[in-house]
């Protein structure tokens, strides 16, 4: 049996060697086929409409959302064609695996030039390679972007983006205000009725609910949604933590006096606010459940009138009112949504201007239309008219101008705007969808909001501190990838252990110094080490 | 030179042979070379049946070209992969990230969760599909035999999306099975955040959802059986319950042995989707599996290499198992893999 | 022997009472999603949609049957499904029927060869360049070829092969027929129960398939309407993972629409089995069995 063994091993070897030769050899047939020079077609001017002398056609990524699916037809790809003369030749993935198809497409060499919809932090996995452009290096060919980065003074917020070399790979969306929509809604009938000021800080939300918890006994006010990340990332800057959908790593930068990172999951302001929900747990006014269930689990019980309090952001009073104008009666409740209560450490958001971008495939520096594709990212997502034809579309037809203030055309409706219009923005034209039309000034974002919502980003704005962006810390790859080891089952023990504080099956009081000691075994001390030691050595590149 | 062929035999009794010689006709002088034979029968065989291994052409260069070709591929659990990089990695690593995960005590524990929950599954799972297929082959009215079939397999088809939404709203702490034990004067409990439940709710809805589908090859394989056995066992005085023992069983054997050997095989998998659905930190320490480890800790996607080690490890089980298995049923029974 | 065959008739009943049982249990679910697939969105949102639709109206179907995209995935499915099949069947048959022979040269070889790589795959990368290089991208090939033999599913073949009598071949290789006739007008006639479920196994694995599809096109023009389907159910899922506004595009979804995709993609596979049901007939083979 041992010589079959070994005939059988060498043929498969054989065979397998044989066979992947002819697999292996990856003939990447677009490599540098032509030697012609990338075109130099001067400058391209902000705030003038791109338009390319011959017809152009770029290779890009889109993310097909199945509320509004792609059609070829759409008038927003006709109107950009007639503009610029420039056709976007689309690779589409369905949004539910958008970043597995962009990560295999980017792994086996086959990347479009264009790649949308990258959310800061996704494209540093693939730095390493070369396979995506570094884009800071061009954007001077971007006047339009830089003329916002200019205007609203985000050059600070930019190097967040930064990597080791200094440059940064993801060209990001830009706002001028930070954007907060996520919040809570409540019952304001319930509120009233039992002579409830709406409440403004974390320790008056308490006191409504033990007052609504008195006068129904059986009720749990508050049962949230989302998995409880969505409240954990709203408190916890409150309290001088990080939690929740903004978590990272668990590295919290303190100030610019003391200049360091601390691993805020063992800090006493971490501690501080899981006391505090434990707290709402223990007295039955928060529903221990919102850490776990689903999404349509928490929404019924709040249009059934089992609970009051729920987070959610501007589309969910438009959703849950459709409801629960059925379920309780069209005028037996009144929603609406607070604006983000204070904590022991003020009003304070951990707003970003910077939102999702573009990346770059890095063999577009070798296409010949190079420049050209430049100025036309440029003009179609930073430049005001770019800007103002992917949410709103083309003016008398998709929407009317007067005087500065611009409203759908009659028979257009998009989400709460002309309800009664037969014609979707987004499904019939493909104006206002999320590949083309984010970020921007405040005034285009806001002129598409209901007046309650313009009302909301107007407190925010005015009421809330937006903390300042943490530095970032310029790790190489390898440094990443053992930073990474250690960081995520740390995030994953934080993450269960967080949650058996807040519920109740381990106590505040005695286990806590475990739980400190354990995240230290796991590593918190070394990852906190080794953030503040490459922060310190790459500072210097911060300020280039 | 004339020669013949001899066969010299080991031992009368036995006839089994010792080897092929050429003997020299003239001299009688036995050649000291040993013909091999087996090559020249295999070849003659092969040329006698030619039709037969003809079939075989088109199925082995599939193989070939599309299961083994892409099999360089393993090679980035020794080599380090640089997404956007080479397929094959760009350095030398050696036992890197092998060492990461048999070095980390977090993911023994998982391992040990992935084998339990396949184990119970196999063990209480595998005779449930047996057993509906033996049920419905009772029935005789045909009609309701094919509707209860159709109908059975009917949660196969369901997305597990929809599965897990509905197992969350039927155990949930106000849904239907916490009313019954309310009003039987217990305690709600809440299931799907106690890791002890997460095994039982894994398994019983995986036979629930499994069983019809499961039953079909067996159904199957039932109906291959000939009804001169019935018959003969009738004669012989058997009731129902005998024939089913003596004839029935039997005559399925090799499936159910055959599905148990490959069954086991998968062992060291444990699929992803269902039990990212049903699980939460709150059960991590039971319903974690290997498979959704990988998922969280964001591996999955850009760090092949790490992805890719763990699966030669799951790989290497699986094959040792299911050689085990093989071996055992070769002994004990009639029917193997291999 | 009156008081056994009373047995008998008890267990019948019971039989019958506890099939009915698990007709109830496995066919609830499905009732469920086809009464939210008729239902208005906001008794479902209210979790008051539980055995009989609440506001009945088709105009979900209506508006699903006017998305285009959804007939071309239809009609790329059946296309997939159809000619994947085929082509599974035929290899699958290829290589299950030599296998089934004892006295096949190099089957010691051969079935490891082959159950090996049940275990060992290359991995997503190595599998795109593969069909990258092979030119077939963007093709109908990409999805039918590279799973075309489910190793699981031949072996599953073979042993029903071994099961087939050898005295039967033996007297159509002395009446003087070739190993080919004898596969098609013996072998395969009396294989049907096994054919007629490996039909059904290819076929709901190839209407399934979605991440074939996902990896190798491009096009809408060309992905099956489970990729559609997958869209429209896991974007809600990832929902409560990802913060921004992709959570909320993605939520927007109602569960209506869900439910009707499901049906609609679900109803066509699951007519099949009836028409494969009238190859389980009882007693095809002649002679005994193994065992």
């Amino acid at each position: 049996m041992n010589k079959k063994l070994k005939k059988l091993i060498m043929c498969t070897v054989m065979v397998t060697l044989c066979a992947s030769a002819f697999v292996g050899c990856g003939s990447k047939k677009d490599t540098a086929k032509t030697d012609a020079k990338v075109k130099d077609t001067g400058t391209f001017l902000a705030n003038t409409t791109f338009k390319s002398d011959e017809p152009l056609e770029f290779n890009m990524l889109y993310s097909d959302a199945p509320n509004y699916p792609y059609q070829k037809d759409w008038l927003l790809f006709k109107e950009i064609t007639k503009r610029t003369n420039v056709t976007l030749k689309l690779t589409t993935s369905p949004a539910s695996d958008y970043s597995q198809k962009r990560s295999l497409l980017i792994s086996t060499g086959d990347a479009p030039l264009i790649m949308p919809k990258t959310y800061p932090g996704q494209e540093v996995p693939f730095i390493a390679s070369g396979a995506i452009l570094p884009i800071s290096d061009y954007v001077s060919q971007m006047p339009n972007y830089m003329k916002k980065v200019k205007e609203w003074g985000l050059e600070g917020d930019l190097k967040s983006l930064m990597q080791k070399d200094g440059k940064y790979y993801v060209l990001p969306g830009l706002h001028e205000k930070p954007v907060q929509d996520y919040s809570y809604i409540i019952r304001t009938d319930i509120f009233d009725k039992y002579k409830i000021k709406v409440p403004t800080s974390y320790d008056e939300l308490y006191e409504a609910t033990k007052t609504i918890k008195a006068a129904e006994p059986n009720i749990i006010p508050w049962t949230d949604r989302y998995e409880f990340q969505n409240t954990l990332n709203l408190a916890a800057p409150t309290f001088g933590a990080i939690a929740g959908w903004g978590y990272g790593e668990g590295t919290k930068y303190t100030d610019s006096k003391t200049d360091k990172f601390v691993f805020s999951p063992v800090t006493s302001e971490y501690k501080d606010m899981l006391t505090y929900f434990n707290k709402l747990v223990k007295e039955k006014l928060l529903d221990p459940q919102s850490f776990t269930q689903s999404e349509d689990q928490a929404v019924q019980k709040f249009v059934n009138g089992k609970s009051y309090i729920i987070s959610g952001n501007s589309q969910s009073i438009t959703s849950l009112t459709e409801t629960m104008n059925s379920t309780i009666g069209k005028d037996k409740y009144k929603i609406s949504k607070i604006l983000d209560p204070a904590g022991p450490k003020g009003s304070v958001l951990a707003g970003n201007h910077l939102e999702n971008g573009i990346m770059f495939s890095s063999k577009a520096k070798d296409n010949p239309n190079f420049n050209q594709m430049l100025h036309f990212v440029d003009w179609l997502w930073y430049s005001d008219e770019g800007q103002e034809l992917s949410k709103w579309g083309v003016e008398g037809t998709t929407y009317t101008k007067e005087n500065g203030v611009r409203k759908l055309t009659s028979d257009v409706t998009f989400q709460t705007l002309n309800p009664t219009g037969t014609k979707d923005l987004r499904k019939q034209y493909g104006f206002s969808g999320g590949v083309f039309a984010y970020g921007g000034s405040q005034d285009l974002y806001l002129s598409m909001l209901s007046p309650a919502d313009v009302a909301f980003q107007t407190a925010v704005d005015k009421t809330m501190t937006i903390l300042p962006q943490a530095p970032p810390v310029l790790f190489s790859s390898d440094e990443r990838e053992e930073a990474n080891l250690i960081s995520k089952p740390l995030t994953d023990y934080v993450n269960q252990m967080s949650l058996k504080f807040m519920v109740g099956n381990q106590s505040l009081d005695t286990n806590w110094d475990d739980y400190v000691n354990q995240c230290k075994t796991k590593g918190s001390d070394k990852l906190v080490d080794m953030t503040n030691k490459v922060y310190q050595e790459t500072k210097s590149t911060l300020n280039k | 030179m004339k020669w013949v062929t001899v066969i010299l035999l080991k031992d009368k009794a036995s006839k089994k042979r010792e080897g092929v010689y050429c003997m020299d006709i003239q001299t009688r002088k036995i050649s000291n070379v040993k013909h091999n034979t087996v090559i020249r029968e295999s070849l003659v065989a092969i040329k006698k049946d030619w039709q037969l291994y003809s079939l075989l052409f088109l199925p082995i260069i599939y193989y070939i070209i599309f299961k083994y070709g892409p099999m360089y591929g393993n090679i980035i659990a020794f080599r380090k992969f640089v997404p956007g990089g080479p397929a094959y990695g760009v350095e030398w690593v050696g036992l890197k990230y092998f060492n990461l995960f048999i070095k980390d005590p977090a993911f023994w524990g998982i391992f040990a969760n992935t084998l339990k929950i396949s184990v119970l599954s196999l063990v209480i799972g595998f005779p449930f599909p047996i057993i509906f297929a033996l049920l419905l082959n009772e029935l005789t009215n045909m009609k309701f035999k094919k509707f209860i079939q159709t109908v059975s397999y009917l949660p196969h088809f369901l997305s597990m999306v929809i599965v897990a939404g509905m197992i969350q709203q039927l155990l949930e702490p106000s849904g239907v099975i916490n009313a019954a034990i309310k009003a039987f004067g217990g305690n709600a409990i809440s299931f799907l955040n106690e890791p002890s439940w997460f095994r039982t709710i894994y398994v019983s809805s995986g036979i629930w959802q499994g069983m019809g589908w499961g039953a079909i090859l067996y159904l199957a394989s039932l109906s291959g059986i000939s009804m001169e056995l019935y018959e003969a066992a009738k004669i012989d005085g058997a009731n129902r319950w005998k024939q089913t023992i003596h004839v029935t069983i039997p005559g399925i054997m090799p499936t159910i042995i055959i599905l148990l050997i490959l069954n086991i095989g998968g062992l060291a998998t444990v699929g992803f989707e269902k039990v990212l659905l049903l699980y939460n930190p709150l059960t991590y320490s039971t319903a974690d599996v290997i498979s959704t480890y990988l998922y969280r800790l964001g591996i999955e996607s850009n760090n092949f290499s790490y992805a890719t080690a763990i699966g030669l490890f799951e790989a290497v089980i699986g094959l040792v198992l299911v050689s085990s298995a093989n071996l055992i049923s070769r002994k004990y029974s009639e029917t193997s893999l291999w | 022997m009156a008081k056994q065959s009373r047995q008998y008739k008890v267990f019948q009943v019971f039989n019958v009472i506890l099939l009915l049982l698990i007709v109830i249990i496995t066919l609830y679910p499905f009732i469920y999603v086809v009464s939210q697939s008729f239902s208005a969105e906001k008794y479902i949102i209210a979790g008051k949609v539980n055995l009989f639709p609440k506001g009945f109206n088709i105009n979900t179907y209506m508006v699903i049957m006017k998305e285009k995209y959804f007939w071309v995935g239809y009609k790329n499915t059946v296309l997939y499904t159809v000619f994947g099949t085929l082509i599974s069947l035929a290899m699958s048959t290829l290589l299950a029927y030599p296998l089934s022979k004892k006295r096949l040269v190099g089957k010691k070889l051969l079935m490891p060869f082959v159950i090996f790589t049940m275990f060992f795959n290359g991995g997503l990368i190595p599998n795109y360049l593969l069909i990258r290089n092979l030119g077939m991208r963007n093709t109908i090939w990409s999805i039918i070829i590279p799973g075309a033999i489910s190793t699981y599913n031949l072996i599953i073949m073979k042993s029903f092969f071994e099961g087939i009598p050898n005295e039967l071949e033996e007297a159509a290789a002395v009446d003087g027929s070739s190993t080919y006739r004898t596969l098609i007008s013996i072998i395969l006639p009396l294989s049907m129960p096994i054919m007629a479920t490996m039909t059904l196994f290819y076929a709901v694995g190839n209407w399934n398939n979605w991440f074939g599809p996902f990896l190798y096109f491009d096009s809408k023009d060309q992905f099956p309407v489970t990729l559609y389907l997958r869209n429209i159910i896991s974007g809600a899922q990832q929902s409560s993972v990802s913060s921004g506004s992709d959570a909320d595009e993605l939520a927007q979804i109602g569960a209506t629409i869900k439910s009707a995709t499901i049906v609609l993609t679900v109803l066509p596979i699951l007519c099949i089995y009836p028409f494969i049901q009238k190859y389980f007939v009882t007693g095809v083979m002649i002679g005994s069995v193994k065992g």
